[in-house]
């Protein structure tokens, strides 16, 4: 707003008088930041520049008049100021509020009737609790903790560490306030930040908030910080609470990750005995499969052969119902001609009733046929008689 | 000459009106508000921005804030009614609503924030003093930041003051309780830790435990079943066998003797002692075979 920033007049007023007040040509100075300047401090600077500009008139007749006519027009250009995009200017007539001027160039009657301030209502202003971020050439942006801040107790009376932004800007619609009701604003949006979280902190158990409430948490601080401050009349507008790191304490974060450990090993362990069980099971399954089907065969065997037999003795029982006696003697004598054939045979023929073998004991020192092998082109008889019994009868 | 010294005495005359009437007017800004006293004697409150007017070189201006002021409190510790020991940090926010008595009590700013906080220090810890630890920390912060406030406002009004807000900012454990807690915080978490682990462990056993129970039931069912079949196909075999064999039981004797005698008496275990009397040496001895049959080898 210097007359500087003019590019070397290029202002609509032409040749006009090149800053004879310095930098200073504006209404006042512009308030750093969004801090009201200091008013008394205003009025000081200006008082000193008056007294620079009119050292003591020691010329005579014309010159004074020219010299104060000078000072005049001066005087009254001095009311022009500009208010940049990002500000709005409010114009104060004798320390009093009259009239809010947009941004472009403006004008007000000259000091000390009119001054003008220029907050800046559209930045979104921003301030860190629990943390400081530090723009270094070097390295870059740095965060530095601030554990004084950001260490709170919670309700279960835990610790949990909690850095978070809020964002804020200035209420277009109270301006007004904002300049004149408080005294340090920046301070004061700060201070109410801080309380509000640890209330709301206070207010909750650990768990929640170290997993899933931010959301709450931060609508919550949002809520109660914007309350306080309508209450003050701050003329401040709480645009975002933000949550920038929620940790347990650095003493005891190994404790909480061990504790995440241990759900994920608690997974492990259901899942290898999930393993276990999906590999036991079906396994038995099949073996269970096995047996039933074993059984299956077994009877479908042991019926099939029964039938077999049957139907084998009904074709010789058919047979032997034609001529009874002749192949009941026939059977007769080739089962016995089977029989003897392959075995060891002893003949006594001796009276009957006279002592029976025991005259020839023992009767395993006889001499046995040396070979046992049956002759070929004999019939292998025990293979074709299946054994019949069993838990049959 | 003469005209230079008229202009002279007219320009003193000028300056001399110019000053007296600057030091009759003052303005009031809208961060403040005035109080305008006589020969040390206050006449009149302005609370209303802009241009006011005082007598010359007799009334003096003493300019009052008007805004929400800070007072920030230090840390301090407070024992609430459970003797637990907190660390509390708050600040207020006041104004001045009547500015002569501010001006006669306190005088300035500075004056009114160190007795501000004296008052603040004692309502905090008469406040906190009644109430235990969790009330304040998490019960009825608010409510107990309105009565502190309350009793302040009570006691500040003395000075000119309205207190806005009294807020805690921080409720805190003190350093050496902190660490205790941490301790504890730890140890909780070590009892989590285990307690997930176990239950992992309590968890796959009994997975395992059900799979292996499973396992058990299959198979028995399973030979449950099989035994069943097993039955079937034996009870099927003893009716074929019964239809068949009814048909003449004493033919089926004898040819089961028959099939039992070849299957039972092995070749290479069985030594024969025959008499050749038998059945089958009917025509040994007898070519006409005339002697009736004794009976069977045996």
């Amino acid at each position: 707003m210097s007359w500087s920033n003019q590019g070397g007049g290029g202002g609509p007023w032409g040749p006009g008088p090149k800053g004879p007040w310095g930098g200073g040509g504006g209404g006042g100075p512009q308030p750093s930041g969004s801090t009201p300047p200091d008013l008394e401090e205003l009025l000081r600077r200006s008082q000193d520049r008056l007294r620079t500009v009119f050292p003591g008139g020691g010329l005579g007749g014309k010159g004074i008049v020219l010299l104060v006519l000078a000072g005049l027009v001066v005087w009254g250009l001095s009311g022009f100021f500009r208010v940049q995009p990002d500000e709005l200017g409010v114009v104060l007539r004798f320390g009093k509020h009259v009239r809010e001027a947009q941004p472009g160039l403006n004008y007000h009657l000259p000091y000390p009737i009119e001054t003008a301030l220029t907050p800046k209502v559209t930045r979104v202003n921003r301030i860190d609790i629990g943390m400081r971020i530090e723009d270094d050439l070097r390295r870059g942006t740095t965060m530095r903790d601030v554990p004084q801040e950001s260490l709170m107790l919670t309700g279960d009376e835990n610790i949990v560490d909690v850095d978070f932004s809020v964002f804020w800007v200035i209420r277009t619609d109270a301006v007004r306030d904002f300049l004149f009701n408080i005294q340090q604003p920046e301070v004061t949006v700060k201070a109410v930040a801080e309380s509000a979280m640890r209330e709301i902190i206070g207010r909750s158990n650990i768990q929640p908030i170290l997993t899933g409430a931010r959301q709450n948490i931060e609508t919550a601080v949002h809520d109660l910080m914007q309350r306080t401050l309508n209450e003050y009349g701050a003329g401040v507008q709480i645009t975002q609470v933000q949550l920038q790191k929620v940790d347990p304490p650095s003493q005891v974060i190994d404790a909480f990750r061990d504790v995440q450990a241990a759900r994920a090993d608690q997974e492990r362990a259901q899942n290898e005995g999930q393993t276990y069980a999906n590999r036991v099971v079906p396994e038995a399954r099949g073996r269970a499969a096995q047996i039933t089907q074993n059984a299956e065969a077994y009877r479908e065997q042991t019926v099939a052969e029964a039938t077999g037999q049957t139907s084998r003795f009904l074709q010789i029982y058919e047979q032997y119902a034609k001529a009874p006696d002749v192949t009941r003697q026939r059977m007769y004598l080739e089962t016995m001609e089977r029989l003897l054939s392959g075995t060891d045979k002893i003949i006594l023929d001796a009276p009957t009733g006279s002592g029976g073998v025991v005259p020839y004991l023992p009767l395993n020192e006889l001499p046995r046929r040396p070979q046992q092998q049956p002759p070929a082109g004999q019939p292998a008889a025990p293979t074709q008689a299946q054994p019949l019994m069993g838990g049959t009868r | 000459m003469r005209a230079n010294f008229i202009g002279g005495v007219l320009a003193v005359i000028a300056i001399v009106a110019l000053i007296v009437g600057y030091s009759a007017i003052f303005t009031v800004y809208e961060t403040r508000q005035a109080l305008v006293v006589r020969l040390g004697e206050p006449i009149k409150v302005v609370t209303e921005p802009g241009l006011n007017f005082k007598v010359p070189l007799i009334d003096t201006v003493i300019y009052v804030d008007k805004r929400i002021l800070d007072l920030e409190n230090a840390a301090q510790e407070v024992i609430a009614s459970d003797q637990k020991r907190l660390v509390v940090d708050a600040f207020a926010r006041y104004r001045i609503i009547d500015p002569l008595r501010f001006y006669q009590t306190v005088g300035s700013i500075e004056g009114a924030n160190s007795r501000l906080a004296t008052l603040l220090n004692s309502a905090l810890r008469r406040v906190l003093g009644e109430n235990s630890a969790t009330t304040v920390v998490r019960d009825e912060r608010q409510v107990l930041m309105g009565r502190v406030r309350d009793q302040l406002d009570r006691e500040a009004e003395a000075f000119g003051i309205d207190v806005v807000d009294v807020r805690i900012r921080r409720a805190d454990l003190p350093e050496q309780n902190s660490q205790a807690v941490y301790q504890r915080m730890q140890t909780e978490r070590q009892r989590e830790a285990a307690e997930f682990r176990a239950q992992g462990v309590q968890r796959a056993q009994e997975i395992r435990s059900r799979a292996d129970r499973d396992v058990t039931v299959l198979l028995a069912e399973a030979t449950s079943q099989a035994e069943k079949t097993r039955g079937e196909g034996d009870g099927e075999r003893n009716r074929i066998f019964a239809d068949a064999f009814n048909k003449d039981p004493a033919f089926f004797a004898f040819y089961r003797s028959m099939q039992a005698y070849e299957a039972g008496l092995k070749a290479n275990d069985t030594r024969f002692v025959l008499k050749p009397d038998s059945e089958f040496f009917r025509f040994f001895t007898d070519p006409t075979g005339t002697r009736p049959a004794a009976q069977a080898p045996r």
